[in-house]
C-alpha cells in the first residue's frame, strides 16, 4: 500500500480526478484560461524535470524551444496554408532536430558553463524570431489560425481544456513510466555519479542527449498547441525569462518529482494572479517571493510533503 | 597460463610527470591480483587506465586479448569489466537497491520505447532485476537494507554497496580501489571474506589496497609500483623477499 | 575605411570596458562563492539610475554619483547577508534562481520609485566630439575607458597589497585552508559582494551618458557580463577583462560590417563556439576529473 501510493500510481490517478472535477469550479472562461496555462506550463516543467531533476542536467534556455514550436507551426499555418495536423507533427521534428545537432556539445558542458550554453540557445532562438520581421512579424507578433480538424474548429476554453488535461496526464504517465525503467535509473545515475554510470556500462553522452531532446520536444509540442490556441504569439514566448520560469517551476515545486513540477507551475502561474493587487510593487513581490521559497524550502514542495507522508505511512 | 588482462608497456604522464610508467605485466583469469605502493605511486592512475577513464599517453591494455585502447568505460563494462572507487561514487539521490540495479544495466531491456510505454516484457525484466539487486546485497551482506535510501547508509556499507553494484553486471574482472579504506579492523575481515567469496564465484579480482596485511593474506600475486615504475611482481611470499622492495618499505621508513 | 574602422572600435572598447567591469563582478563573486549572481546586471542600473535621481534631488554630479555606488553596495551587501548566505550549501539551479529573484526584486523597487521611463545623464566634460583620423571619439568614451584602467589597477593593488584581498585569493584557491588559518568565508563574501556591487555600479554610471538609463538596463547587461566572464574563463580576473573587451568589439564590429540587427546575438553565438572548442574558456584552468 505504502510503495504504491509512494509509486506515483496513486497521484496519476488523483491528478486524473482532480483535473476532470475542476471545471465543477469554474466559473466563467477566465477560469478556463488561467487553468489552461497552469496546464501548458505543468506539461513543459514535467519535461524540464526529466532533464533538469533526474538528469541534473541544467537547461535556462527552454522556453526557446517552446517557442520555436509556436512559431514553426504558426508560420506553417498562417503564411503557407499548411494543415495544421501537419505544421505541429513538423514544429516537433524542427526542435527534435535543432536540439540533438547541439545537444552533444552543449552537454558535454556542466555546471555554470552548460547554465551559459543553454541561455545563449535560448536567447539566440528569441533574437532570430524578433528580427526575421518578415516571417515571424518581429517584436509584434504575428496571429496563428485555430486547429482544424475536418472542417471543424478547435475553438472554446472547454475543448481546450480538455485536449491539455489529458495531455498532462499523458505526459506525466510516460515520465513515471521512464523514470521507473533501466533508461531512467541510467539517467538518475548520470546525475548522482557520471562516473560510476560510465563504468556501470551507461553511455552517459547518448543519455544525456537523448533526455534532452525529449524534454525538448515537451516544450515544442506545448509551445505549438498554445500557438493555436491564443491565436496570436510574440517572440517573448521563448523569451529568457520565461525559461527562468520554467527551471522555477521545477525547483519549486521539488527537482526529481514529477508531481513537484506540476505544483510548481500551479504555484508559479497563479502566483502573478494573486499579485496583480500589488499593482505597481507586484515584480518586487514576486521576487521577494522566489527568494524566500527556495531559501526556506530548497528540497521543492513535493519531496518535503513526501517524507512527510512517508513517516506517517510507516 | 591465460592471462585475462595484460598491459605492455603502458605509461601516462600529466604535464610531464610520469605517473605511470612503462608497465607490462598480466593478470591470470580467476586470480586475485593486488596492486601495492605509496601513496602517489600510481596506483589510481593506473586502475582509470585500465577502466578507459584514462586514455594512455602509451602502450595499451588487452583484455581477452583485446586491444581496448581508446574504448570509453561504458564499452570496457560491455567486455566484463567492472570496478568500485576510491572515494565512493555512489548515487545519492537513488535507494541503496537502485543503486545495485544501475549496475546491472548492459544486462536489462534498454529499449526507449519499452521504458516509456512499460511493455509487460520490460517490466518483468525489471522485477528480475530488482530480485537479482536484491540477492546481491544480500550476499555483500546488505540483506536488511534494500528499502533505505542510499544517503542514509553508514560509509561501511556504502563501500559494500559499491562492489554489490559492481558485480551487478555479472563481470569477469572487478577492480577493487582500497575496499578497506577506513573501515575498521572487524569491518575489513568482513572484506576479506567477501573478496575470497566473490574470486569463488570465478570472477578475477584487481586489488589496490594499503592493508598489507589485508593483500598479503588473500593476493595470489602481487604487483608493487614506485614512482609508476614496476619495483616487483610476484607471490606474496616472493614480493616480501624482495630486497628493493623491502628498501622501498622499510629504507624510506 | 580607416575612419570607419577606428569609429567602430572606439566604440568597441566602450562597451567593451563596461562588460569587462560586470564581468569583472561575476569574477569576484565567484571566487568567493561559486555563485553566479544574476543580479549583477541590476548594479548598474543602480549606478545610473541613481545618479539620475540624486541629481534631480539637487546633488551636485559627484556627490550623486557617490550616492549612487553607496547605494548599489548596500543593495549588493544585503543580498549576501539575507539571501545568498541564508541558502546555505544550496545547489547551483537554486542560486541561480536566488539571485534571479534578488535581480527582480531590485528591478522591481527601482521601477516602482524611479518610474518606467528613460533618463538621461550630462556627459561630464561636455558632447564635444574628438576628431581623430576622420573617427570620433566622445569625451564620455576616455571617462569609460580611463575608470575601467583605474579600477583594473585598484583591484589588481587591492588583491596583492591588501589583506583583505590576500583573503579573498585565499578563499578562492582553498576555502577550507582559509578557513583553517583564520579568515571568515562569510567577511570575505559580504566584501565579495560589496565589491561587485561598486564596481558595476561604477560602470553603469560611467556608461550612463552614452546609452541613456532605465529600470531594466540591467537584464541584458548582467546576461553579456555573466557571457564575458565565462568567455575568458570563470574565476579568471584576466580573461573577465579580456572577455569583455573582446564581447564589445565583437558587437561593433558586427554592428559595422555585417548588420546592427544581429549585435545583440554576437556575445551568445560567441560564447556558444567557444564552449563548443573550448570547454573551459578561452584562459580557463583545464580541468581532470579525480576519482
Amino acid at each position: 500500500m505504502r510503495n504504491w501510493i509512494l509509486s506515483g500510481r496513486a497521484g496519476l490517478l488523483l491528478l486524473a480526478v482532480v483535473l476532470a472535477l475542476a471545471p465543477l469550479g469554474f466559473g466563467n472562461p477566465y477560469h478556463y484560461d488561467i487553468a489552461i496555462h497552469v496546464l501548458i506550463n505543468a506539461i513543459v516543467a514535467v519535461g524540464l524535470n526529466l532533464l533538469v531533476g533526474y538528469a541534473g542536467q541544467v537547461s535556462l534556455g527552454h522556453a526557446g524551444f517552446f517557442g520555436l514550436g509556436a512559431y514553426v507551426t504558426g508560420i506553417l499555418s498562417a503564411h503557407y496554408g499548411w494543415h495544421t495536423l501537419l505544421s505541429i507533427p513538423m514544429a516537433l521534428v524542427v526542435v527534435a532536430v535543432l536540439a540533438f545537432a547541439v545537444a552533444r556539445p552543449i552537454l558535454r558542458l556542466s555546471g555554470h558553463y552548460l547554465a551559459m550554453a543553454t541561455l545563449g540557445l535560448g536567447i539566440l532562438i528569441t533574437i532570430v524570431l524578433r528580427t526575421e520581421g518578415w516571417l515571424t512579424g518581429g517584436p509584434d507578433g504575428m496571429i496563428v489560425p485555430p486547429i482544424e480538424i475536418l472542417g471543424w474548429q478547435l475553438f472554446g476554453e472547454a475543448y481546450w481544456y480538455a485536449l491539455m488535461a489529458a495531455l498532462l496526464v499523458l505526459a506525466v504517465w510516460l515520465a513515471l513510466n521512464l523514470i521507473d525503467s533501466p533508461v531512467g535509473r541510467a539517467l538518475r545515475a548520470v546525475h548522482g555519479s557520471d562516473v560510476a554510470a560510465q563504468v556501470a556500462g551507461v553511455n552517459t553522452t547518448r543519455y544525456k542527449v537523448l533526455i534532452f531532446v525529449v524534454s525538448a520536444v515537451f516544450a515544442a509540442l506545448t509551445g505549438a498547441l498554445t500557438a493555436h490556441y491564443s491565436g496570436f504569439i510574440t517572440p517573448d514566448l521563448g523569451g529568457f525569462m520565461r525559461s527562468i520560469e520554467f527551471v522555477t517551476m521545477v525547483v519549486l515545486g521539488g527537482m526529481a518529482s514529477t508531481f513537484g513540477a506540476i505544483v510548481g507551475a500551479l504555484v508559479l502561474t497563479l502566483l502573478p494572479q494573486l499579485l496583480t493587487g500589488f499593482d505597481e510593487l507586484e515584480m518586487v513581490v514576486f521576487g521577494a517571493v522566489l527568494m524566500a521559497v527556495i531559501i526556506f524550502m530548497p528540497r521543492g514542495l513535493v519531496p518535503s510533503l513526501r517524507t512527510l507522508i512517508g513517516r506517517f505511512l510507516r | 597460463m591465460t592471462h585475462l588482462l595484460e598491459t605492455s608497456n603502458l605509461t601516462k604522464t600529466f604535464g610531464g610527470v610520469h605517473a605511470v610508467a612503462d608497465l607490462s605485466f598480466g593478470v591470470e583469469a580467476g586470480a586475485i591480483q593486488a596492486i601495492i605502493g605509496p601513496n602517489g605511486a600510481g596506483k589510481t592512475t593506473l586502475i582509470n587506465l585500465l577502466t578507459g577513464i584514462y586514455t594512455p599517453s602509451a602502450g595499451d591494455v588487452r583484455i581477452d586479448g583485446r586491444d581496448t585502447r581508446g574504448l570509453p568505460p561504458h564499452r570496457l563494462a560491455g567486455l566484463g569489466l567492472s570496478r568500485t572507487f576510491q572515494n565512493l561514487q555512489i548515487c545519492m539521490n537513488m535507494s541503496a537497491l537502485e543503486n545495485v540495479m544501475v549496475g546491472r544495466h548492459l544486462r536489462m531491456n534498454r529499449s526507449f520505447t519499452a521504458a516509456l510505454l512499460r511493455l509487460p516484457a520490460l517490466r518483468r525484466g525489471d522485477a528480475d532485476c530488482r530480485r537479482r539487486a536484491a540477492e546481491l546485497m544480500d550476499f555483500v551482506g546488505l540483506g536488511d537494507l534494500t528499502e533505505r535510501d542510499a544517503d542514509t547508509l553508514s560509509y561501511g556499507a556504502l563501500k559494500r554497496l559499491e562492489i554489490a553494484r559492481a558485480l551487478a553486471s555479472e563481470p569477469k574482472l572487478l577492480l577493487l580501489d582500497e575496499p578497506a579504506a577506513g573501515l575498521n579492523a572487524n569491518e575489513t575481515a568482513a572484506i576479506e571474506t567477501l573478496i575470497r567469496r566473490v574470486a569463488e564465484l570465478g570472477i578475477t579480482v584487481i586489488l589496490v589496497e594499503h592493508d598489507m596485511k589485508l593483500v598479503m593474506a588473500i593476493s595470489d600475486r602481487i604487483l608493487v609500483l614506485d614512482h609508476g615504475k614496476q619495483l616487483a611482481i610476484g607471490t606474496p611470499a616472493e614480493v616480501r623477499a624482495d630486497p628493493a622492495v623491502i628498501s622501498a618499505y622499510l629504507g624510506a621508513a | 575605411m580607416l575612419s570607419d574602422f577606428l569609429q567602430f572600435l572606439f566604440s568597441g572598447l566602450t562597451t567593451g570596458a563596461t562588460f569587462a567591469l560586470v564581468a569583472l563582478g561575476f569574477t569576484i563573486i565567484y571566487n568567493a562563492s561559486h555563485v553566479i549572481n544574476f543580479a549583477q546586471g541590476e548594479f548598474l542600473m543602480i549606478g545610473g539610475m541613481g545618479t539620475v535621481m540624486f541629481a534631480a534631488a539637487g546633488m551636485p554630479l559627484l556627490l550623486a554619483i557617490a550616492a549612487a555606488v553607496a547605494l548599489a553596495v548596500i543593495a549588493g551587501m544585503a543580498i549576501e547577508k539575507f539571501a545568498i548566505e541564508r541558502a546555505g550549501q544550496a545547489d547551483t539551479i537554486p542560486l541561480i534562481i536566488i539571485t534571479i529573484g534578488a535581480s527582480l526584486f531590485l528591478r522591481g523597487l527601482a521601477q516602482y520609485f524611479w518610474g518606467k521611463s528613460y533618463h538621461a545623464v550630462p556627459a561630464f566634460s561636455g558632447d564635444e566630439p574628438i576628431n581623430i583620423l576622420g573617427a570620433t571619439l566622445l569625451p564620455q568614451s576616455l571617462w569609460v575607458l580611463g575608470s575601467m584602467l583605474i579600477l583594473v589597477c585598484l583591484l589588481a593593488w587591492f588583491f596583492e597589497r591588501t589583506l583583505s584581498g590576500k583573503a579573498m585569493l585565499a578563499v578562492a584557491a582553498n576555502k577550507d585552508a582559509a578557513q583553517m588559518v583564520g579568515i571568515s568565508p562569510r567577511f570575505v563574501l559580504l566584501l565579495a559582494f560589496a565589491l561587485s556591487a561598486a564596481l558595476g555600479a561604477i560602470a553603469g554610471v560611467m556608461a550612463a551618458p552614452i546609452t541613456l538609463t532605465s529600470y531594466d538596463i540591467g537584464i541584458m547587461l548582467g546576461l553579456k557580463g555573466f557571457v564575458a566572464a565565462v568567455l575568458g574563463g570563470l574565476g579568471s580576473a584576466f580573461g573577465a577583462v579580456a572577455g569583455g573587451l573582446l564581447l564589445g568589439l565583437m558587437e561593433a564590429m558586427t554592428a559595422g560590417y555585417v548588420s546592427s540587427d544581429y549585435k545583440d546575438a554576437v556575445p551568445f553565438v560567441l560564447v556558444l563556439l567557444v564552449l563548443f572548442f573550448m570547454p573551459g574558456g578561452l584562459f580557463g584552468a583545464k580541468s581532470t576529473a579525480r576519482v
